[in-house]
């Protein structure tokens, strides 16, 4: 359960930053002018998911035991 | 349950005992960081124009000065500090393990005074984080310096000391005192079993080994602030970032060399800090150091050889302008300590007193070549028709510079006092409960 939870975390992570990347990068802009991220705090959502992935590394030691 | 119980006087390593020449240090510490607080102060109410920085060319100055050298410098010693603690852990240098958190501390605290760097250079400091985190572009340098080295560099630092430091903070816990709700906090229910060990013992692996890539992308992107820049000529070259990575590991190495002599010397840690980590510090030291000599000879020639004319204005003003006592004596101070750690390294001697100021005399240099890649190729590497301007940094902003190198002196003055800067080892934990 707690490799579980690790996997889990740092999958959030790291979809998190690829929607955070790909909604900040002006892949296939028209032009300069329609560069602005795609949603508002695009790279916020980027930098949330660099964080959410090295929270693996709490989850994977903090988690509790199980109780039997 | 008797045996558990501790007086205050035996927390390890002086914990919560606050000596005379402790508060004397905190003290002085303080009243610099209220006067560079004062500095911002005036710099927040009345604007950048108490700062000596002015628009490149238009009015012949410097819009990014010694606020962004020392963003730089900061985040180049933030490199040396988890660089080694990872090496320790994936390469098992036990030798070294003495000084792993205080280096992972020493990274901690000089990103985080990388930060306020940046933030004491915005002029409206909110306006800047807020439209950062809205508008960034990935494909900018400074989205992942903000990204990367502030955000996922400290987080995964933090995390990587808070993990490692959980083992001692379960040992200070059976302390009873002012600090125990801090160390039980800190150890979350730690019980050293062989099952949390080993956990551990994964954990940290897999942390170092995803921190290391992580960092070398890290310097070498905030070396790309600069070297991509096509117009700006003294910027623009391939060898910023790894020049960057190489001048990063010289000063970081050198602040753990002067860091853990200090600590040496205040804990009486002579078995525990021994001449043997020193020797790998010089070497490692003197290796990093042999590198970023050799780039900057590199670079020292090619700006010698045949430049154009707007890199030949520039490469007079370094060599033999305004800006020539900063480059000779950066270069002074750089050379000199490779030689004398040179010296030590093929006497196979060495001198903790000889590294410490080559560890002093390394930084000055490296706060030097910083403050030279940011100013001058501003003042003198203009490519439209404007006259050669010049930048002197004000009062409020060395006050400010000040005020926040005596930040990083309290918070690891202060964190001394609260938590093991060294490792407990099972003799100094048997010592203390007897």
């Amino acid at each position: 359960m707690r490799k579980t939870w690790t996997w889990v975390t740092i999958l959030i992570g790291v979809v998190l930053m690829i929607i955070g990347y790909f909604g900040s990068a002006p892949w296939g802009a028209a032009g300069v002018r329609n560069s602005d991220p795609r949603f508002s705090f695009a790279p916020a959502l980027f930098v949330v998911g660099v964080v959410i992935a090295f929270s693996a590394a709490l989850v994977y030691e903090l988690l509790p035991r199980r109780r039997r | 349950m008797a045996t558990d119980v501790r007086s205050k006087e035996q927390l390890p390593q002086g914990v919560g005992r606050f000596s005379a020449g402790w508060k004397v240090f905190i003290a002085l510490a303080f009243v610099v960081f209220a006067f560079g607080v004062f500095a911002y102060t005036r710099e927040l109410s009345n604007g950048m124009v108490e700062t000596g920085m002015r628009d490149v060319g238009t009015m012949g100055g410097a819009t990014w000065g010694i606020y962004i050298a020392m963003v730089v410098y900061f985040i180049g010693v933030s490199f040396a500090g988890i660089t080694v603690a990872a090496l320790i852990r994936i390469l098992r240098l036990e030798k070294l393990r003495s000084i792993a958190r205080m280096a992972e501390l020493l990274t901690v605290v000089s990103l985080i005074l990388g930060a306020l760097a940046i933030i004491v250079d915005l002029g409206q400091p909110v306006r800047g984080v807020i439209n950062l985190f809205r508008y960034a572009r990935p494909q900018s340098p400074f989205f992942g310096t903000f990204s990367l080295v502030i955000a996922g560099y400290l987080f995964a630092s933090l995390v990587y000391l808070y993990l490692g430091g959980r083992r001692d903070a379960a040992v200070m816990a059976k302390y009873p005192g002012r600090l125990q709700w801090f160390h039980r906090w800190w150890a979350a229910g730690y019980e050293d079993t062989e099952e949390e060990r080993e956990r551990h013992h994964k954990s940290s692996f897999w942390m170092a080994l995803a921190i290391v890539p992580l960092l070398i992308i890290a310097h070498s992107t905030l070396g790309f602030v600069f070297g991509l820049q096509v117009g700006r000529p003294g910027w623009y070259g391939t060898l910023q970032a790894p020049a960057f990575v190489a001048l990063a590991g010289v000063s970081g190495i050198g602040h753990i060399v002067i860091l853990s002599a200090i600590i040496r010397r205040v804990l009486r840690a002579e078995a525990r800090i021994t001449e043997a980590v020193f020797a790998w510090l010089g070497k490692i030291l003197l290796l990093f150091l042999a590198v970023y000599v050799y780039f900057m000879s590199v670079e020292l020639f090619t700006l010698l050889y045949a430049t154009p004319e707007v890199e030949k204005r520039l490469s007079d003003a370094l060599i033999s302008g305004e800006y020539a006592w900063i480059y000779w004596g950066s270069v002074a101070v750089l050379v000199i300590p490779m030689a004398v750690l040179a010296w030590q390294a093929l006497n196979r001697r060495w001198n903790v007193g000889l590294l410490v100021a080559s560890g002093v005399l390394v930084n000055l240099g490296a706060i030097g070549k910083r403050y030279l890649i940011v100013v001058p190729s501003q003042t003198h590497g203009t490519l439209l028709p404007y006259e050669v301007g010049s930048y002197s940094p004000s009062w409020v902003e060395y006050g400010v510079v000040a005020g926040l190198f005596a930040l990083g002196a309290l918070l690891i003055g202060l964190f001394i006092k609260a938590f093991p800067v060294l490792p407990i080892d099972e003799g100094e934990e048997v010592m203390s409960r007897a």
